[in-house]
């Protein structure tokens, strides 16, 4: 039930100004923040990315402040732990040039390990942050809609992605009655690798069922039209511009950081 | 060997073709050729002629299919985008079909549902959905597929009128094939029966098929317009032969076997889906759990087995809380069969199937229950239990739930997709366990099997216990709307 919930966007937010951006244009500007992240190792980018990326979708997107800190929670830890893994098992600490920060007990910490590490967990950051308010601020139907209609992806792809991402708390569902049943035969290990057969199957099945749904609803007889027609307007150029904007700023920052 | 052979028919604009069978005897294989999706998408061999408005099916996309499950059908997360997308996928004119999608969400009666989200929707509502998206691009031909086996009796209900408006507006042509025989007689004009090896049995007019071949269908295992009557009355004969205990609402429930007390539970915290439930189900007594789609039944259901922990009261199944005794000892105390045997199965072969988890000792008895159940191990041993039928997978299920002998049954939808053999079958297996002091629950749907299996009845609305029906079975009269008069 909750699951269902979570994949769910609210109305406030699709009736905001990065709701009605087109899904198309949130994709592209997260895939060009996200190579221009490879190519920076400064720390102050990302950061200033992910805060970039948070203010438009607390002020632009109306996100509750809530909804981003439960989607952020878990990836901000796992950001620091893997930035805490870097800094302790990098390279750098057996260097003997590099410069030491602490000590403890065997371990030698330097200075050039916590920079790296530090480095990667504001690079995680900025993805999560950006993910989330891309998520949060999206409607799967618009963004199936959008990537046949501006991005000339095939109908099929789209629409039957769209129905499998329908169908994800269904699996949930059948993963939880697959162990139950497991435990009302007499068999111990609800987490029996057996379920992951099960539950394959039962997708596959769900899958196949939902593709003869969608044919006889005479889906890939021939040329599509659209209900909801998606195209660029003058939202799409105030996003994207100011999208590059902060690009750039963050991108001077960091240069100036590191001079 | 072919699932149906030798089926000649022609159905007039306007008309409505009913299909009878047994479980597996070919009626869905007979559906999905007519929607022309045979042999497009499933692969088979089709021959003969089959035209729809003189064009074939496969290539003309004029016929409307609506499934038994809302689930298979529903594509989009919106209710108004799911009715747009059979017009979509025939290049509707955009603002036309911004017209259609609400003029076809009222003809339905889900008029003002547009944004709503078709998964919030109750189990009637999306099915009705199904047809609303069904019926938007005006099919020259509906074929129905069981469209009210999922549904609560006022969700099939509701779904059925609309079909008789359509009937009597003779706007829609329909091949309909329905278990309520009581609901789907009265709106045929032409009754195709099928036996099970898919052979034609007979077809013509509904009081013409039943004047000829009443007994054939009967042995066939097709239920009639007049079993609900039928059934009753061969319950009650039951009640006083020797040896066959039927339901008595008088009868002294033995010592309990099941007990929840102020029983709560909910998958959000604020929304609880059982509410303060308190019951005892003593030996010998046999409760039908009803109440419409989503009001909590599987849930009870499954907490009084604990499969599911309460987040407030108490379960005590003889005595013991039942989410922590080991699954061993569960399993010898209660049996469960789930509303979806497909979500419940374990095991590649059906043998290994019933066989799972169970001590050698009981292998004999899973040997008969399975002969009688119509499942012999020798055919059915070695076959996939997802290669079965929808009715001899629910036999499968209820062999697994039923092989131990329990002390509880927990039966959720135990008569889904059953014919009249399966039915008949299943009451005599649950009279002799009941008789010799298991006790039973069942979800169902079913009004016949809650009057012929059932001593008690417990409402659920919205997970509290309806106060009223705590009690006694309904009568045969007037609880199930009779076929009577209304064949024509």
């Amino acid at each position: 039930m909750s699951l269902a919930a979570r994949l769910e966007v609210a109305d406030p937010q699709l009736d905001s100004l990065l709701g009605r951006v087109s899904p198309v244009l949130k994709v592209g500007i997260a895939l060009v923040w996200l190579v221009a992240l490879a190519f920076t190792t400064s720390v102050v980018a990302p950061l200033l990315l992910a805060a970039g990326a948070l203010a438009a979708g607390l002020v632009l997107g109306a996100v509750p402040l809530a909804a981003i800190g439960r989607t952020l929670a878990p990836l901000a830890v796992a950001a620091a732990a893997v930035g805490l893994s870097n800094a302790v098992f990098a390279a750098a600490n057996v260097d003997p040039e590099a410069t030491e920060l602490l000590t403890i007990g065997p371990l030698r910490i330097t200075v050039e390990a916590v920079a790296a590490g530090a480095a990667i967990a504001a690079r995680l950051t900025a993805i999560a942050s950006l993910g989330a308010v891309v998520t949060l601020t999206t409607d799967s139907t618009r963004l199936a809609d959008a990537l046949v209609q501006q991005a000339r992806v095939s109908p099929r792809f789209a629409y039957g992605a769209l129905a499998a991402y329908q169908a994800i708390p269904r699996f949930s569902e059948d993963l939880a009655t697959l162990r139950q049943a497991r435990r009302i035969r007499g068999l111990r290990g609800s987490w029996h690798p057996r379920l992951l057969l099960g539950l394959l199957v039962l997708a596959i099945r769900h899958g196949d069922r939902l593709a003869l749904g969608m044919d006889a609803r005479g889906f890939g007889l021939g040329q599509r039209s659209h209900y909801r027609v998606v195209r660029w307007g003058w939202r799409d150029v105030l996003v994207g511009g100011g999208s590059v904007a902060i690009l750039w700023l963050a991108m001077q920052a960091a240069g100036v950081a590191g001079r | 060997m072919p699932a149906l052979r030798g089926v000649t028919f022609e159905l007039p604009p306007g008309d409505v073709l009913l299909v009878v069978g047994p479980s597996g005897s070919g009626k869905s294989t007979l559906a999905l050729a007519i929607a022309g999706l045979i042999p497009r998408d499933v692969p088979a061999t089709l021959t003969g002629r089959l035209t729809v408005d003189g064009q074939d099916p496969s290539t003309a996309a004029d016929v409307g299919l609506v499934f038994q499950d809302p689930s298979s059908q529903l594509v989009m997360e919106r209710v108004e985008d799911d009715v747009a997308f059979g017009l979509e996928n025939r290049a509707w004119d955009p603002a036309a079909m911004h017209e259609r999608v609400p003029t076809a969400l009222a003809q339905v009666g889900l008029d003002g549902f547009e944004r709503r989200r078709a998964r919030r929707l109750s189990g009637g509502q999306r099915q009705r959905l199904a047809l609303a998206g069904v019926l938007a691009p005006a099919p020259g031909l509906l074929v129905l597929d069981e469209p009210t086996a999922n549904l609560d009796p006022s969700g099939a209900t509701a779904f059925m009128a609309e079909l008789v408006r359509r009937r009597q507006a003779r706007d829609t042509t329909m091949v309909l094939i329905e278990h309520r025989v009581e609901l789907a007689w009265p709106l045929a004009d032409q009754v195709l029966a099928i036996d099970a090896t898919g052979a034609v049995i007979d077809i013509g007019p509904p009081a013409g098929v039943l004047a000829r071949s009443r007994a054939t269908m009967a042995t066939a295992g097709i239920w009639l317009p007049d079993d609900g009557l039928r059934t009753k009355r061969a319950g009650r004969r039951g009640g006083q032969a020797p040896g066959r205990t039927a339901p008595s609402a008088h009868a002294t429930p033995g010592p309990a076997v099941v007990t929840a007390t102020d029983l709560r539970f909910g998958y959000d915290r604020a929304d609880p889906v059982v509410r303060d439930v308190t019951l005892a189900i003593g030996a010998g007594e046999r409760v039908a759990l009803v109440g419409p789609n989503g009001s909590g039944k599987s849930t009870l259901a499954r907490l009084l087995v604990g499969l599911l922990r309460p987040a407030a009261g108490a379960v005590r199944l003889l005595g013991d809380d039942p989410a922590r005794l080991s699954p061993a000892a569960l399993a010898r105390r209660a049996g469960f069969v789930f509303q979806e045997p497909e979500r419940q199965f374990l095991a590649t072969t059906v043998l290994d199937e019933v066989r799972l988890g169970l001590p050698s000792a009981h292998h004999g008895a899973a040997e008969a229950l399975m002969e009688r159940l119509r499942l012999p191990l020798a055919t059915f041993g070695p076959r996939s239990p997802y290669r079965l039928s929808g009715g001899e997978q629910r036999r499968l299920s209820l062999a697994c739930g039923l092989v131990r002998d329990p002390a509880l049954l927990v039966l959720d939808e135990p008569t889904f997709g059953q014919d009249r053999l399966g039915y008949e079958g299943l009451l005599e297996i649950l009279n002799e366990r009941l008789a010799a002091g298991a006790a039973m629950l069942a979800a169902t749907h079913d009004q016949h099997f809650v009057r012929d299996a059932c001593s008690r009845v417990i409402e659920l609305d919205e997970g509290w216990i309806a106060p009223s029906a705590d009690g006694a079975v309904p009568s045969a009269d007037g609880a199930v709307p009779s076929a009577d008069g209304a064949v024509p």
